[in-house]
């Protein structure tokens, strides 16, 4: 290995860190707010709002996430939807994300023992009073976990977008592959530059765990 | 806009030889995941510390790097300085991927039997290698059935990560088709209940072996 050419290839492939960084925040939070509802239908009464979660998650967790991509990409426009490339990719991973983390909210919501409801009703306390103050606090020590190792894949997943053309640093580095066929050092400068990424993603978690720790 | 579903009954051939591959990569990856998990699993449970930080090194760096850029250093570095195909490449790329995923598998299966039951087969007098065998591994195959399923069902997606080294399984037969037949909704369709009934295959065979290593009582 070349420790020139590695050094060449760092600012070449960080300036696609910004898309990949945005692509994964995008996803993340419209993922997450989609995850929400998602979960909140299939603990519904309704039973048409269930049958549409449980649809939807068995829909987008039964094929590959690069197939949503190329669908978003290729097939949308013949229906008349011209999306971007980036767009396209977020789209693809936003539902991705929604289908995997509303699993993931859903375990945590029923984690809740069923007779603290009843006591929160015999409280007087109103449904969203008791979601916000009783579900929420214990669920999300449960959910966080799950969470963050999904939140950690769609990162890493943010790659397959260069099959879609959105230059992020996947796709920079395979133009450093074709024009200088060189391929360890800017591989390894990408591998590296994930690897960081997905670190402090790791760290970041096991702090928010802790901050969410019973205190006993 | 009218949709044409003949293309994919003209398709079809084409179509399942892109399902083949797609088994062949999925079959001979996860093979090698398996084997290498164990190992890996193994070794990070050693009395060796030697062997304890190699197994958490490995699983630490390949699930801290996307499958793409494994398969990317599998096919431009170690394929071309080996000569391996492609599909080779693809194989040994998504195996190594999937053995830091198995190893934590098995080892939380591992772990999740009483302690208690290695000190008492101990005390019998039993060797490691016997109660591994006969009380351990029995008791853990039940918990390691279902995570490692769900695991073969995401490993079976990922091999779809392969049509960025060329190799033209499922997703990349259906890309070229969509190219050439400007039918691309009715195609990538088609290929997602490919999918979606190889999924379901998986999730039948994981109630099969749960029932058939479930607790007789």
């Amino acid at each position: 290995m070349d420790w020139d050419i590695v050094w060449e290839s760092v600012p070449l492939i960080w300036k696609g860190a910004g898309a990949t960084v945005t692509m994964f925040a995008w996803a993340l939070v419209i993922g997450t707010v989609g995850a929400f509802a998602l979960s909140l239908m299939r603990l519904s009464a309704a039973k048409p709002l269930q049958w549409f979660a449980i649809g939807f998650g068995w829909l987008f967790r039964g094929i590959p996430l690069l197939i949503l991509l190329f669908f978003a990409f290729f097939a949308l426009p013949e229906l008349g939807i011209l999306l971007s490339p980036f767009l396209a990719a977020v789209l693809g991973f936003s539902l991705w994300t929604a289908a995997y983390q509303a699993e993931v909210i859903r375990s945590g919501i029923i984690s809740v023992p069923p007779g603290q409801a009843e006591a929160a009703e015999a409280l007087g306390m109103t449904r969203a009073h008791y979601m916000r103050r009783i579900v929420i606090p214990q669920g999300v020590r449960i959910m966080m976990p799950p969470y963050t190792g999904n939140a950690i894949t769609l990162l890493k997943q943010t790659s397959l977008a260069t099959l879609v053309t959105v230059p992020e640093m996947a796709l920079l580095t395979q133009r450093i592959f074709s024009n200088n066929f060189q391929f360890i050092e800017p591989i390894f400068v990408l591998g590296v530059i994930y690897l960081g990424m997905t670190t402090v993603l790791l760290i970041i978690s096991a702090g928010v765990e802790h901050a969410f720790r019973l205190k006993v | 806009m009218e949709l044409d579903w003949g293309v994919v009954v003209r398709a079809f051939d084409l179509l399942l030889k892109g399902t083949w591959l797609t088994l062949i990569l999925f079959f001979f990856s996860m093979l090698l995941g398996s084997v290498l998990g164990l190992i890996l699993a193994l070794m990070r449970m050693s009395r060796y510390r030697v062997a304890r930080w190699l197994s958490l090194g490995y699983i630490w760096l390949f699930r801290g790097i996307p499958v793409l850029v494994i398969l990317f250093f599998a096919f431009f570095v170690v394929g071309r300085e080996l000569g391996l195909t492609p599909v080779q490449s693809g194989i040994l790329g998504l195996g190594f991927s999937a053995a830091a995923y198995i190893a934590e598998i098995i080892r939380a299966g591992i772990i999740s039997v009483d302690p208690g039951q290695f000190e008492a087969s101990e005390s019998l007098g039993m060797t490691k290698r016997h109660y591994m065998r006969k009380i351990i591994i029995p008791q853990s195959i039940r918990v390691i059935i279902p995570t490692y399923m769900s695991n073969s069902i995401l490993v079976l997606k990922v091999t779809s990560v392969a049509v960025a080294i060329g190799i033209v399984e499922l997703t990349g037969i259906t890309r070229q088709l969509s190219n050439s037949t400007t039918r691309p909704i009715e195609l990538f369709t088609a290929a997602a209940g490919i999918y979606v009934i190889l999924t379901t295959v998986i999730i039948v065979a994981q109630e099969v072996l749960e029932r058939r290593f479930a607790l007789k009582t």
